[in-house]
């Protein structure tokens, strides 16, 4: 198997008025190339942070302290500002974020801004340029597509402005599409649409998805493979089939039978006991020990490194 | 469409009522304030017949409700009155002075908001760092030197010591450089200052986080992305600052001894020279109504959510 990322024991900290926030203390995780990959945890668990990490977009006061993020045999964390713009962003990898209604820039048109990313790969005449931004918008399957390329954001739905966020995106021809919780602004009949027009544009043009979520369901919907995240740590990389099957990590397990479909019975479905611990002070060993009912003195001690289980399946727990 | 007619037809209207509030207070104003313009033209020695028929002439002894009627029923025709003083057509006298004030006050416009909004970028690029402590250092340098003084001390240094420009009145095209910049760096601050928090606020918005996602050039993202969006608070901030702008061109004329409408009045005002004053009046406030009028349609311009409401 051929992985297009792979990231390697990220460590990435905040320095906030209250102190510093550890918000990822060691990421592994790789993605096969070709694969929709699912990074699912917690709100505040560090899903969009690693998703920001790849692109180096990170705010002004995230330090990377340690790891390594290799895309196609590169290290970006050696790449400087320039070389990220240059080689990297937009045309290698782009991301989509949560709220489409705040990454839209409100004072130019639809066709202004996904022009931009198609001039920077191709010189052309502004009727060409307009019919590749018409071509672009009618790939994510919207409407009156003409109608939209004077618009400008405020006039458009939040579903309809995602879409125009991902034709953006993928006017620039990435190879990698990071989109993090993409559906959380929208309507939830709006977003099995949604995925749908993703998933397609994915195989249509051959594109490897990261995909961020706290959704169990979408993930079960269109990912290939899933990173389970707690607390700033994968504690479970997983092909999506066997996470639904056989859970294997504690916290895996209780995510996946705390949500409504997967047990027929509502009495047998569970809630995972505390909250997602301060990253300012995270517990130490294992960072889920404290909720944990398997927990055991090593993993208050010793953080659980991931180890092969299975095909492609990698836990991080003393107790398996 | 028609929300859009009535905002403008409101906006208009009040307007009017704002020129027409301002010429009664600059005509109250004036006329309240003790003084008799015929005893100042005429000397402390003039016999009291001449001061009455000087009086007589310029309707001084009428009420002050038929002096004001008088007033307006003229300037709806177009004619500002007669000077006292000259006793020369009001009209004319501002039109002969018109032109260096409008050079003055527009170059020192320029100066005041290129500087300011070059310096506030710079200061949000290159936050915290010595740049950004410059900006800032400058601002509060030039807020807290009175314009008058600024004059006379660039008068001393660039006209006297280094005789770079000339040191008065208006010789050359290099005079207005002096006047330009008392008048500009002292609301280049002002400027400066809401630039720089309004790109920090813009830079850290989603859309420049997207904007570069998508890979493009850093400038680009700046200048298009950044700075569209950062100068739309300007532009209120540009109309507020136009009154201190006049207001400032008043003091630096006289300083530089520049003959526009700013000398004018403060000549006129202590001539009580009534129709001169009340008509130079009207005129700012015109001016300073009708900013505030074109920065809200500028607004529309650059910010397509006011214009394409609903």
């Amino acid at each position: 198997m051929s992985e297009l990322l792979y990231i390697k024991d990220l460590k990435v900290y905040f320095n906030t008025e209250e102190g510093v926030v550890k918000a990822l203390a060691g990421v592994n995780f790789e993605i096969v190339k070709g694969s929709f990959h699912g990074l699912i945890g917690e709100t505040g668990c560090g899903k969009s942070v690693t998703g920001l990490s790849i692109l180096k977009l990170l705010d002004n006061n995230a330090l990377i302290e340690g790891g390594e993020i290799i895309y196609k045999d590169e290290n970006l964390l050696d790449k400087t500002e320039k070389q990220m713009q240059k080689d990297f962003r937009g045309n290698e990898i782009a991301m989509i974020f949560q709220d489409p209604g705040s990454s839209l820039n409100p004072v130019f048109t639809i066709q202004d801004q996904i022009q931009e990313s198609v001039k920077m790969y191709k010189k052309a005449s502004k009727q060409e340029y307009r019919n590749i931004v018409i071509e672009e918008l009618k790939k994510v399957k919207l409407p009156d597509v003409e109608g939209l390329l004077d618009k400008y954001p405020h006039q458009l739905s939040g579903g309809m402005k995602q879409r125009v966020m991902i034709a953006m995106m993928l006017a620039c021809n990435p190879n990698l599409l990071i989109a993090d919780e993409p559906t959380t602004a929208l309507d939830v009949s709006i977003q099995a649409q949604f995925l749908q027009v993703l998933k397609n544009l994915k195989d249509k043009f051959d594109m490897t998805v990261l995909y961020i979520t706290h959704d169990l369901a979408v993930v079960s919907e269109i990912c290939d493979y899933v990173s389970v995240m707690y607390a700033g740590r994968i504690v479970e990389n997983v092909p999506v089939r066997e996470l639904f099957k056989n859970p294997v990590h504690p916290y895996s397990y209780k995510l996946v039978h705390s949500v409504l479909g997967v047990k027929t019975f509502l009495e047998d479905l569970e809630e995972i006991p505390g909250s997602v611990p301060r990253l300012i002070d995270p517990p130490s060993g294992c960072r889920f020990h404290p909720r944990c009912e398997e927990a055991i003195d090593i993993c208050k001690t010793k953080v659980p490194q991931l180890k092969k289980i299975g095909k492609n399946h990698y836990v991080a727990c003393h107790r398996r | 469409m028609s929300n859009r007619k009535k905002y403008w037809t409101n906006k208009i209207i009040r307007t009017i009522i704002t020129a027409i509030g301002v010429t009664l207070i600059a005509f109250l104003i004036l006329h309240l304030t003790p003084g008799d313009p015929a005893r100042i033209m005429l000397g402390s020695y003039a016999s009291e017949e001449n001061l009455e028929a000087v009086r007589e002439k310029y309707n001084l002894n009428e009420p002050l409700h038929i002096q004001y009627w008088a007033w307006v029923s003229s300037l709806a025709k177009g004619d500002l009155g007669t000077s006292i003083r000259y006793n020369r057509s009001v009209n004319t006298l501002i039109k002969n002075r018109i032109g260096p004030t409008l050079v003055l006050t527009l170059t020192g416009l320029i100066i005041s908001v290129v500087l300011g909004v070059v310096m506030g970028i710079l200061a949000a690029l290159k936050r915290n760092s010595w740049l950004d402590y410059l900006t800032t250092v400058q601002a509060i340098f030039w807020i807290s030197i009175p314009s008058f003084w600024l004059g006379i001390l660039f008068l001393y240094i660039f006209g006297l010591q280094l005789r770079w420009v000339p040191i008065a009145g208006m010789v050359s095209y290099t005079s207005v450089i002096l006047p330009a910049l008392s008048l500009g760096l002292r609301q280049e601050a002002w400027f400066a200052r809401p630039m720089r928090a309004e790109m920090l606020e813009v830079l850290n918005q989603e859309y420049i986080r997207a904007a570069k996602a998508k890979g493009l050039k850093y400038y680009i993202v700046v200048t298009k992305h950044a700075l569209r969006n950062a100068l739309i608070p300007i532009i209120t901030m540009l109309a507020l600052r136009l009154p201190w702008i006049i207001g400032g061109s008043v003091v630096i004329e006289v300083v530089f001894s520049w003959g526009g409408i700013g000398s004018l009045l403060v000549n006129s005002v202590k001539a009580r020279d009534y129709p001169v004053v009340q008509a130079i009046l009207l005129l700012i406030s015109i001016a300073v109504v009708l900013a505030n009028l074109f920065a809200d349609i500028i607004y529309t311009w650059v910010d397509p959510r006011i214009r394409t409401e609903g």
